[in-house]
């Protein structure tokens, strides 16, 4: 009977590690199946049956989309639009979350401004971006790096609001008071004391704000016209959508625009769960 | 420099936690702030600090009216329950913040960090970061982060609840004589009596917002001002016995106990009906042989401390005393036992209000 | 020389209490300001355009009328609502699947753990890529390995089929977004103490019976919270359907967010654009303030 049981306990066990492995193949090999196209010659691409392991490597696809084409563009406009919307978004996220965190506003100010700012969040994009691009065409901005950056910045605002809410609120206030009694003024005090103890979560925040700024698709495809500002992920899509496509070419861009964004990742591994949830669900 | 609160009133919405405090302290007195929590010993603190902004009423540091000023322009300085030292910064660098917010130069800050540090006996842990330290270590470290300048006041809210037992008593010592050295005023707020007993110069009781009795640690205890004061100071407490004084007989009467009273005595309670005797436990005492005056008395238990000995009892009323006796008294439960009061030392309440009588 | 500014205490010049006072309004008014301008504003700018004629000379609600007899808005909210149950329902189970087969303890679980959240973090544009090379019909990675099994795979024309359409981008998102599921239930499991478990046990419930009536009920609002992010997030789906399919063929996979672009940026009907998002705003309010009262009642009971 005992026996039985530790039988069934093994067999769960080999059960568990059977499905797990499945789910990460099934996760990962289409992922993989990309990385083996930007690397393979045209003939490996199209064999039948798939060549998933033995093929001739070659960069040549790489240096096509980069160097010849202007994937190396894109790819420059995507980092500056993500950098500056990010730090945008920091700098004035940070301080209104310190001021709805530590500051009693009148008439529960504190508590609705927070929901409203998050609620502003919660808009489907497809619905600002119509009157966007039409104030965007109004501003004489379409087309240009400055409009991403201010679209990227006011859509990052509530998430940096809301992460460094909750990042503040787990600083005692005991810091703060302690800082003011020894002298500091209130943003002397934020500078010196507090922020070097949330840097942990201002770091994970920024880069949060940075994979979104990179994954934007929506409106940097309505926002963006020409070479001149056109995001990497634009520059894929308005290659794949063509009739003649040039797999190798999409696959290597396709793999640059994921390396970053997977490094970040696994980067902000531990606040992951709150991030993707906005403190929603406490990881 | 000394404190004043002038009519201080403090509420949150409807809630007064600080009721109309009038309270001045002496140049360069320790003052404790006694009572049991959400009493608002805390709050009027934090008041002083600037960390809580006064409802009505006035707080002077000096003559200077500080209601209006930021916590950072008070020129004071406060040792928090939690210590709050700056987990991202070495003990050096804690104990040097209030002087590099005031751009103090370095050789200065140095010369007076180590000065403190070692006043303080922690030189040895100046690089180390608060992480690594002990609650007595941290303890010392929030200190000398209050005295490394100069400030008007001290403000000590609660600073060794979180050591213990042995620490704690051991500390309170090295405060005292710390603050004796200073000079400077003092504001520590405790809800442990002992505490306020040997730090204060004097000690105001607290009670809802309230201010119950501001005196010596001497006359808290002998003279309390009402019944709550009686009650709260003083361990084991003091006992109480309802009843009434029979002017005729010249007695305090409850039930079948009668307690004869004094000429002043008489004058004290006089006028009032319903009277409460207040008298501590080393003023009761307990023998198991008959004595003139004695009261009988049933044993419901004893406590042994070591160097003296608790002696709990039941009067025939059935109100329930605690007599301190001799460390090798020795008396099984329901012992019979005679009790003899030191009437010369008993308070008197009145019932209803709870004030002092005389 | 006198100033009218001499104060009464030498020393620095400290803020007074009430220019303390203003701090934490200068602080939050510049992201107030910023949300104003870009997140309202456009939003009642919207309001304008989907309440006027064309030439925007006169208030009308012919806009809305429209909607009514409009078959493809129809077919897109159709395609949305399908879409999102399809979806929802399978990422869900597969991912409370994952998240209680990876909550104990075993060899390698944080690298697993890893491993089956890299969809998530794909740009969405990379996913549609990914796909496009696995289903291509002739070349792609699936048929390949099919008909490698000695499959016939003419009829497995993936994006240009209707209905295999539909089914791949749902197949999609289901790749993409159950590691989502998976992570945030994931967290709430572990965020259950062992006290309950151990309870349980003791008192003879099988591991059904634990699981039923100690590990759901407690993991109910990491549930909700999970349901209600992704619902969010169906309903306004656009990127990798873009990329795949761009709706097609003809219209079989465009959803109301599609629909919106293409009808925007397409035919330049910007009045008609803007007022089919606010159904799709109105819809995603009305679901999320039900998820929310739920979440509400959890708290409460």
């Amino acid at each position: 009977m005992r026996e039985g049981g530790r039988g069934t306990e093994a067999r769960g066990r080999v059960m568990k590690y059977v499905l797990v492995v499945l789910a990460v193949l099934w996760a990962l090999l289409p992922v993989y199946w990309m990385m083996t196209i930007s690397l393979k010659h045209e003939v490996d691409q199209f064999a039948v049956p798939p060549k998933w392991f033995v093929f001739k490597p070659t960069l040549a696809h790489y240096a096509d989309a980069f160097l010849e084409r202007s994937f190396g563009q894109y790819l420059l406009t995507s980092a500056i639009v993500a950098v500056v919307s990010t730090l945008c978004a920091l700098i004035l996220g940070t301080l209104a979350a310190y001021g709805l965190a530590r500051f009693r506003l009148p008439a529960k100010l504190n508590t609705r401004l927070a929901l409203w700012i998050l609620s502003t969040r919660m808009f489907p994009p497809i619905v600002t971006a119509v009157p966007l691009f039409l104030l965007m065409s109004d501003l004489n901005l379409l087309d240009t790096l400055a409009s991403l950056v201010i679209v990227y910045t006011a859509f990052n605002l509530p998430f940096v609001v809301w992460m460094m809410r909750g990042f503040f609120n787990e600083i005692p206030r005991e810091m703060e008071e302690a800082a003011r009694v020894d002298g500091d003024s209130r943003l002397g005090a934020l500078r010196r004391v507090v922020l070097p103890l949330v840097s942990p979560g201002l770091a994970a925040t920024a880069v949060f704000c940075l994979i979104i700024s990179w994954n934007e698709f929506l409106f940097a495809l309505t926002l963006t016209q020409t070479d001149r500002s056109m995001t990497l992920p634009v520059g894929i899509a308005g290659r794949v959508t063509q009739y003649e496509i040039e797999w190798g070419v999409m696959s290597a861009a396709g793999v640059v625009a994921m390396i970053p964004i997977l490094i970040f990742a696994l980067a902000v591994q531990r606040y992951l769960v709150r991030g993707l949830s906005m403190g929603a669900v406490k990881g | 420099m000394n404190v004043q609160f002038i009519n201080v009133t403090k509420s949150f919405g409807s809630a007064v936690v600080v009721d109309d405090l009038t309270l001045s302290t002496e140049e360069g007195e320790f003052v404790v702030l006694l009572g049991p929590s959400g009493c608002g010993k805390t709050t009027t603190l934090r008041m002083l600090a600037g960390l809580e902004d006064v409802t009505s009423g006035d707080i002077l540091i000096g003559s200077e009216r500080v209601n209006d000023l930021p916590t950072q322009a008070r020129d004071i300085a406060m040792v928090f329950q939690s210590y709050a030292l700056y987990p991202h910064m070495t003990i050096a660098e804690n104990i040097a913040y209030p002087l590099r917010v005031r751009k103090t130069n370095r050789e200065e800050t140095k010369r007076r960090v180590r000065e403190v540090a070692s006043m303080l006996e922690i030189s040895g842990l100046l690089e180390r970061r608060p992480r690594d330290l002990s609650g007595g270590e941290r303890q010392r470290v929030a200190l000398a982060r209050a005295i490394v300048r100069e400030p008007r006041v001290y403000l000590m809210d609660e600073p060794l609840s979180n050591l213990d037992a042995r620490l704690r008593v051991q500390m309170r010592g090295e405060l005292k004589r710390l603050q004796h050295e200073l000079g400077t005023t003092t504001v520590y707020v405790t809800h442990d009596q002992s505490e306020a007993m040997t730090l204060a110069h004097r000690v105001a009781v607290m009670r809802a917002g309230r201010l119950q009795q501001f005196d010596t640690p001497m006359n808290i205890y002998n003279r309390p001002a009402n019944r709550f004061v009686a009650e709260f100071v003083g361990s084991p407490s003091m006992n109480f016995i309802e009843g009434q004084v029979d002017e005729g007989g010249r007695a305090f009467t409850s039930g079948q106990l009668i307690l004869p009273l004094t000429e002043a005595q008489l004058d004290r309670t006089r006028g009032h009906l319903a009277v409460t005797l207040g008298i501590r436990p080393e003023h009761v005492q307990v023998s198991t042989g008959a004595r003139d005056g004695s009261t009988p008395a049933n044993v419901y238990v004893t406590e042994l401390m070591g160097n003296e000995t608790f002696v709990f009892l039941r009067l025939p009323g059935g109100e329930k005393i605690i007599a301190r006796a001799p460390a090798d008294f020795r008396a099984p439960e329901d012992t019979p036992v005679r009790v003899s009061f030191e009437l010369e030392r008993a308070a008197f309440f009145d019932a209803e209000s709870g004030e002092a009588l005389g | 020389m006198p100033s009218l500014f001499s104060r009464t205490r030498s020393g620095p010049a400290y803020p007074s209490h009430t220019k303390e006072r203003a701090l934490p309004f200068l602080l939050v008014a510049p992201t107030v300001a910023v949300l104003l301008a870009l997140s309202i504003y456009p939003l009642i700018y919207a309001v304008k355009v989907s309440l006027q004629t064309e030439a925007g000379t006169a208030w009308t609600l012919q806009n809305f009328a429209r909607l009514l007899r409009d078959d493809f808005f129809q077919a897109a909210l159709a395609h949305t609502l399908v879409y999102a149950i399809i979806a929802l329902t399978v990422e869900f189970l597969l991912g409370l699947g994952l998240a209680v087969l990876l909550n104990r303890e075993m060899r390698g679980r944080s690298f697993f753990r890893a491993a089956l959240l890299v969809p998530m973090m794909l740009p969405p544009v990379v996913v549609g890529v990914v796909w496009r090379l696995m289903l291509n019909p002739t070349f792609g990675a699936v048929n390949g390995t099919l008909q490698g099994f000695g499959a016939n795979t003419e009829a497995l024309t993936w994006t240009a089929h209707p209905t295999l359409a539909f089914a791949s981008v749902i197949l999609v998102d289901i790749w993409q977004w159950t590691p989502f599921m998976f992570l945030i239930l994931l967290a709430g499991l572990q965020a259950i103490p062992q006290e309950p478990y151990e309870a349980a046990l003791i008192d003879g419930s099988s591991p059904w019976q634990t699981f039923r009536h100690v590990t759901l009920p407690l993991l109910k609002p990491a549930i909700l919270i999970a349901l209600l992010l992704r619902t969010m997030d169906l309903l306004r789906v656009f990127d990798q359907i873009f990329i795949l399919t761009e709706g097609g063929p003809g219209s079989a996979t465009e959803t109301i967010s599609l629909y919106i672009h293409r009808t925007a940026f397409r035919f330049g009907d910007f009045g008609y654009a803007a007022a089919m998002s606010f159904v799709l705003l109105l819809l995603t309010n009305f679901i999320s303030l039900a998820y929310i009262r739920l979440l509400k009642g959890q708290e409460a009971a």
